[in-house]
């Protein structure tokens, strides 16, 4: 299995291709990535909007919803070391019972991934209750305040009675945290989770996943398009192209040393915490229409590198250094 | 607590002026219709000009307008009007008719709807684009826009035979608690008399139910899906809800143009089935109003309006309520 770049994972994703089947035509949105994660790490899938990363990381536990669909591609799951759970041959009731226990999930938007109708403890102690660790609603107070405190929301007792729209951005962001974190998570994925919050905010929250994670060892895998957040949180990234991964390091490896051509640009692109640029540059061209990908190399149109075969022919993620792949043409020994 | 009474006591100063403005209303296009009505009441053509004269001296016809409507509304509001085409007195012949047909008719009618309307619609939002999703979205518009004489003359003439239903007179308890029939029959647990009662009404109910359910399958099919598609549904599926938790959740969420619509439709059951009650020869108060308009017979169809128009301020009233318990965003 080439995916499996990693000692101790507790996910590995292997050529996953999944499509949307959409009235324009079938858009093509990831298309053959392959990754691990390991164990305790923080893993980040980078890209610009649309890239397919939220897609990727929603396709972890099947939750693609009509009219995407998950076309082929093997996603194992490690709950612990040694022991392997396949996913895509779980059952729809074998995959909910992992969603929000084992696996769980912060969305991009906390001011609507929560009911409105509904009291904050009460959604959190619901998302025990379908899981079996409670069975009545009441009976999750007690867990649901001592969450909210876990959380650093103040005066708990008091907020868990409270609505979604009586509490600011960042609470309730810091709410479905909570709720992420209320059965027995091992991998938390979090979609953006500060992309909606201000910058103080933002940077609350993301110490407040930091410390979590020390605190529970956690694994996360964190979705973002903010290079800030990446070289401050994570420990490899995957940085993500129109549906395929061109390229995955470290985090100082990357920034230091990125290789794929989108992967540079995308660093001229914004400030980069490691060295100084003199002028931010935008990529020429722009992202192409996954309905009608570009053949071979999906960067190909834009790529200041060219060559024949980017047009004919989709390069292989190829070990360059400890570490460190790239699914470049430039770089391959063939 | 206190936000609700302040609220409530805003609401029933409110209705003063409606009610005032409707009775108006009623009163100024009863009394521009041409014609003699104290002729009319005085038995017509034949009348003789010193009954005529009586009545005119009665109902103050030959003062001016606002005297006249003045003196309409004491006689209403202090209970005493008596019709001068019936001779007794509208609040009466009101209230029997809301207690034994309209109110009866109202509960099965609005029972079939929630009981029909509401499941069918949430089936056809979940089967949404499937072939039962089409059966029920035709089911419902020919609902809406089937002619209800057409379709009630067609089971009628299937069912009559067979002794499911029965079409003349009324049948009455020989007791009587509240006075209303069908809540009468069920304290006592008199089934007998009860099975009298639906083999008379159920069918009537059906059929004025169905304009309705076909309205209220498509309104739960659409604000179902249009919650559905909510981010919250998907950070549920995220959680591993089953499925069954999340619809209540989605239905829940989509209940306020439900209870919205439920609300007027409840107003208009409760305000009388003209075509229903004349196909079916029930004495509700469609029927009222028909032969209070028919008549000249200003007095009743004030008495009428005014129902009517309290009817639906107070169902409007309790729909704003019900908001409040729904969605603890509004606020009084």
């Amino acid at each position: 299995m080439k995916a499996n770049r990693c000692r101790n994972p507790i996910i590995v994703v292997d050529d996953l291709y999944v499509n949307f089947y959409t009235y324009a035509g079938v858009v093509k949105a990831i298309d053959g990535v392959s990754f691990c994660i390991e164990r305790g790490e923080t893993y980040c899938l980078v890209g610009e909007t649309g890239c397919g990363k939220s897609v990727t990381s929603r396709a972890l536990t099947r939750l693609i919803l009509p009219p995407g669909k998950i076309e082929r591609g093997r996603i194992l799951y490690y709950p612990e070391p040694g022991k392997v759970v396949d996913i895509m041959k779980l059952s729809e009731e074998e995959l909910r019972m992992i969603r929000g226990d084992e696996i769980t999930y912060i969305f991009q938007d906390p001011g609507t991934a929560l009911d409105p109708l509904y009291t904050i403890g009460y959604q959190i102690s619901e998302t025990m209750l379908v899981h079996g660790y409670i069975n009545k609603i009441r009976k999750g107070v007690s867990r649901a305040i001592q969450l909210l405190k876990e959380t650093l929301i103040p005066d708990p007792e008091q907020r868990i009675k409270s609505y979604p729209h009586e509490l600011s951005g960042g609470m309730k962001q810091r709410a479905v945290i909570a709720t992420s974190l209320a059965n027995r998570p091992r991998l938390i994925i979090a979609d953006e989770p500060t992309t909606a919050l201000d910058a103080t905010v933002q940077a609350q929250i993301m110490e407040l996943l930091r410390n979590l994670k020390k605190k529970r060892g956690l694994t996360i895998l964190l979705i973002t398009h903010n290079m800030g957040l990446v070289a401050e949180m994570c420990d490899r990234v995957g940085v993500m192209y129109a549906g395929q991964l061109v390229e995955e390091a470290p985090t100082e490896e990357l920034f230091r040393n990125p290789l794929h051509p989108y992967t540079r640009a995308l660093l001229r692109a914004v400030p980069n915490p490691l060295r100084r640029i003199e002028k931010l540059e935008s990529i020429p061209g722009t992202v192409p229409n996954l309905i009608y990908p570009p053949a071979g190399c999906r960067f190909h149109p834009r790529c200041a590198h060219v060559m024949d075969t980017c047009k004919r022919q989709k390069p292989e993620l190829t070990r360059i250094g400890n570490k460190h792949y790239v699914s470049c043409w430039l770089y391959s020994r063939r | 607590m206190v936000d609700l009474r302040r609220f409530l006591i805003r609401r029933l100063i409110t209705f003063i002026p409606t009610l005032i403005g409707a009775t108006l209303l009623v009163y100024f296009v009863a009394a521009v219709v041409p014609g003699n009505p104290a002729k009319l009441w005085a038995g017509g053509e034949k009348a003789s000009a010193e009954v005529v004269q009586r009545i005119i001296e009665e109902y103050k016809l030959d003062e001016p307008w606002y005297v006249q409507y003045y003196y309409f509304m004491k006689m209403l509001l202090t209970g005493k009007a008596i019709s001068p085409v019936t001779h007794t007195n509208v609040w009466a012949e009101v209230l029997d008719r809301f207690k034994t047909v309209t109110l009866p008719l109202t509960m099965l009618s609005f029972m079939f709807i929630i009981l029909i309307g509401i499941p069918l619609g949430i089936i056809s939002a979940i089967k949404k684009d499937t072939v039962v999703d089409m059966i029920l979205r035709i089911f419902a518009l020919t609902g809406i826009s089937m002619p209800i004489f057409w379709l009630a003359y067609l089971l009628i003439a299937a069912l009559t035979g067979k002794g499911l239903v029965t079409l003349a007179g009324f049948p009455m308890p020989a007791y009587s608690i509240t006075g209303i029939p069908l809540i009468d029959g069920l304290l006592k647990g008199d089934f007998e008399y009860l099975s009298q009662l639906l083999k008379r009404l159920w069918l009537p109910s059906l059929l004025l139910s169905y304009a309705g359910i076909g309205v209220l399958v498509r309104l739960v099919r659409n604000s179902f899906l249009d919650a559905y598609s909510s981010d919250f549904v998907e950070f549920m599926l995220a959680r591993g809800f089953p499925r069954r938790r999340i619809y209540i959740h989605v239905l829940r969420n989509a209940l306020a143009p439900i209870v919205t619509v439920l609300g007027l439709q409840f107003g208009g059951l409760l305000a009388g089935a003209v075509i229903t009650e004349t196909i079916f020869g029930l004495p509700g108060m469609g029927s009222y109003m028909i032969r209070a308009i028919n008549n000249f017979d200003y007095l009743s169809l004030m008495a009428g309006v005014l129902y009517v128009a309290i009817i639906f301020m107070v169902v409007n009233l309790v729909v704003d309520i019900l908001y409040a318990i729904i969605d603890p965003r509004v606020r009084y």
